[in-house]
């Protein structure tokens, strides 16, 4: 609670839109990484095709508000449209992908991933392949500091969402499931229809978040889709801390910061501009040794005091 | 009849390429149950480090000698640090050798910059012969000409000496091999060298083929070497050689008539074999560490 405080407090401070914009990004991001955490930390599941639903609804908006004009109506209607597809995408690919084990899911959802990717880049008419486009937002939404206000409370409304959802019946069995699914199936429940569940409310949240993003950047391209996104949530996800919501808000904030500072950096030292190699490694030695990630040796370390 | 006999051959050629990116990834899934994602990475290091010896010494046979060695010395290392820890883990081993991709991608983007770079075929193998109205490209059949070597190769490995047998064993059943008293630990070793020797094996001749290299060929050509594993079945040669010609093939053909479905016809095939039979036409991988 201190903390929303705090940071709805920040557009007082400063009124560098630089700042904000870098604030805003993290919330989307973290919106994005939390809903990989549904389903890597608390079903146990590891999908290489997250980014599509990001992809999807960032697309949506684009496309529906450039094509029908910059009103809230059409807003509104880009959203609707995103959460059917969204429903329907991540029920049909649940249920083709999630009957086979870990591994092949991995792979599955891997090309799918990859065939979305491909779609929109093929697809010129629409999407204008790699080059995107760009658009313009309702005019209520360009103030930055409204813009800004709105993302937190996004921010906050999904976490408190996701957090009764986790702590719901539902969520109780998804996290029996990543801890044993033998088990969690010899006790009657039917795993494929729980992981199902669990991809849709990851699916729905992060193409909310594609959204976000799409309002944001004001452009959309094929990077929206791309796998390299699946692999920042996943990385956001571990490092903070995979299985704790909160996790994927601080790897969220941790990488975007790095990103936009440490590429200033690059000018001292062209090391810089592959922190994402330090980041790499900073994810395979936590995946070893530290699994709990950052928020998980925080509590392991206040625990043994 | 001349562009079919074109595109068989140019399907047969990328096949085989893809059949030594997929060979390693199939034993070493098969037998120590590792998919390892950062095997496409593997493959692409050995493209980069056999193109870079052969701009500097012009010999194609070292820059091949040069990309098979980097790719098992990367894959030994890759086993004794990171491999090694997370036997029987499977989400970790996804997690992991994911990262070690990112961590070898942006390390070679490092390396030799994010820029395609051109790659000629070499003098020896370029050109063509042409029968007729039939132009045979000679790179590819040097490379269906290597891949059938290869092939045979790991298959008299596999089925002639002890060692062979003994990865066909662990692939069929890992702990029966363990309580007969053999180290398996060193087996797997030996395999993932080998089977990342094989994948820079694949880079170095993909090269030429393409004429190009860029930081993304490890991402695309591990996809399809991942359908690959899927159709022919983990752990089975001659499944992954089977696959590789087929998804070749089809994505040669389908790229003729259909640019934008080639990818997605070879998802579908594996989509349709995951569904009917997950462990492939010809897998013959065990359960237990799954």
């Amino acid at each position: 609670m201190v903390l929303v405080l705090i940071l709805a407090a920040i557009p007082l401070i400063t009124s560098s839109r630089t700042t904000l914009n870098l604030w805003t990004e993290i919330y989307i991001l973290g919106v994005f990484a939390m809903s990989y955490d549904i389903l890597l930390g608390y079903t146990g599941i590891v999908s290489f095709g997250h980014a599509l639903f990001f992809g999807t609804g960032a697309y949506m908006t684009g496309i529906i508000i450039k094509n029908t004009g910059p009103t809230l109506s059409n807003l509104l209607l880009a959203v609707l449209g995103t959460l059917f597809l969204a429903v329907v995408i991540s029920l049909i690919i649940g249920y083709l992908s999630l009957r086979v084990k870990d591994v092949y899911y991995a792979m599955i959802t891997l090309a799918f991933a990859e065939l979305f990717f491909i779609s929109a880049e093929k697809w010129r008419s629409i999407t204008n392949g790699a080059d995107g486009f760009s658009f313009q937002v309702p005019s209520f939404l360009q103030n930055r500091v409204v813009f800004y206000y709105g993302i937190l409370i996004f921010l906050v409304l999904v976490v408190l969402l996701l957090r009764r959802f986790i702590d719901s019946p539902v969520g109780r069995v998804l996290q029996a499931i990543r801890e044993n699914e033998k088990r969690a199936e010899f006790l009657g429940y039917d795993v494929l229809k729980f992981k199902l569940i669990s991809t849709v409310v990851a699916g729905v949240v992060a193409s909310l978040a594609g959204i976000a993003w799409a309002l944001q950047q004001r452009f959309v391209s094929t990077g929206v889709m791309a796998v390299d996104k699946t692999i920042d949530a996943l990385l956001m996800t571990t490092i903070g801390g995979t299985g704790t919501l909160y996790g994927a808000l601080i790897g969220s904030g941790l990488t975007t910061m790095a990103k936009n500072q440490l590429a200033g950096f690059a000018k001292f030292n062209p090391i810089f501009e592959r922190w994402y190699i330090i980041f790499g490694l900073l994810y395979i030695l936590i995946v070893l040794f530290f699994p709990g990630g950052i928020i998980g040796t925080w509590n392991r370390i206040w625990t043994k005091k | 009849m001349d562009i079919f006999m074109n595109l068989t051959l140019s399907g047969l050629s990328t096949g085989m390429m893809i059949f030594l990116l997929a060979s390693g990834l199939s034993l070493i899934f098969g037998l120590m149950g590792v998919l390892n994602f950062a095997h496409g990475s593997i493959f692409m290091w050995g493209a980069y480090s056999g193109v870079w010896i052969y701009f500097r010494t012009q010999s194609f046979t070292l820059a091949i000698l040069t990309g098979m060695m980097m790719g098992m010395a990367l894959g030994w290392l890759a086993e004794r640090t990171i491999i090694r820890r997370v036997y029987g883990r499977p989400i970790d081993q996804i997690l992991i050798t994911t990262g070690l991709m990112l961590v070898l991608n942006e390390v070679l983007k490092a390396v030799f910059g994010p820029n395609i770079i051109a790659v000629p075929i070499p003098p020896l193998l370029a050109g063509s012969w042409e029968l007729g109205r039939i132009i045979i490209v000679k790179y590819r059949v040097f490379t269906i000409f290597v891949g059938l070597v290869v092939a045979a190769a790991v298959h008299l490995i596999l089925t002639r000496t002890r060692v062979g047998m003994i990865v066909r064993a662990g692939v069929q059943n890992q702990e029966m091999v363990q309580v007969l008293g053999i180290n398996i630990r060193q087996v797997f070793s030996l395999v993932f060298m080998f089977g990342a020797g094989l994948a820079a094996l694949g880079g170095v001749m993909m090269a030429p083929a393409i004429g190009a290299i860029n930081p993304g060929m490890g991402l695309e050509n591990q996809m399809l070497a991942f359908i690959v594993v899927v159709i022919g079945g983990m752990g089975s040669i001659l499944g992954s050689a089977l696959a590789s010609v087929l998804v070749g093939l089809a994505g040669v053909y389908t790229a003729w008539f259909l640019p934008e479905a080639a990818l997605a016809v070879n998802v579908l095939f594996m989509t349709v074999v995951l569904l009917i039979k997950p462990s492939g036409l010809f897998g013959m991988g065990g359960e237990q560490n799954r």
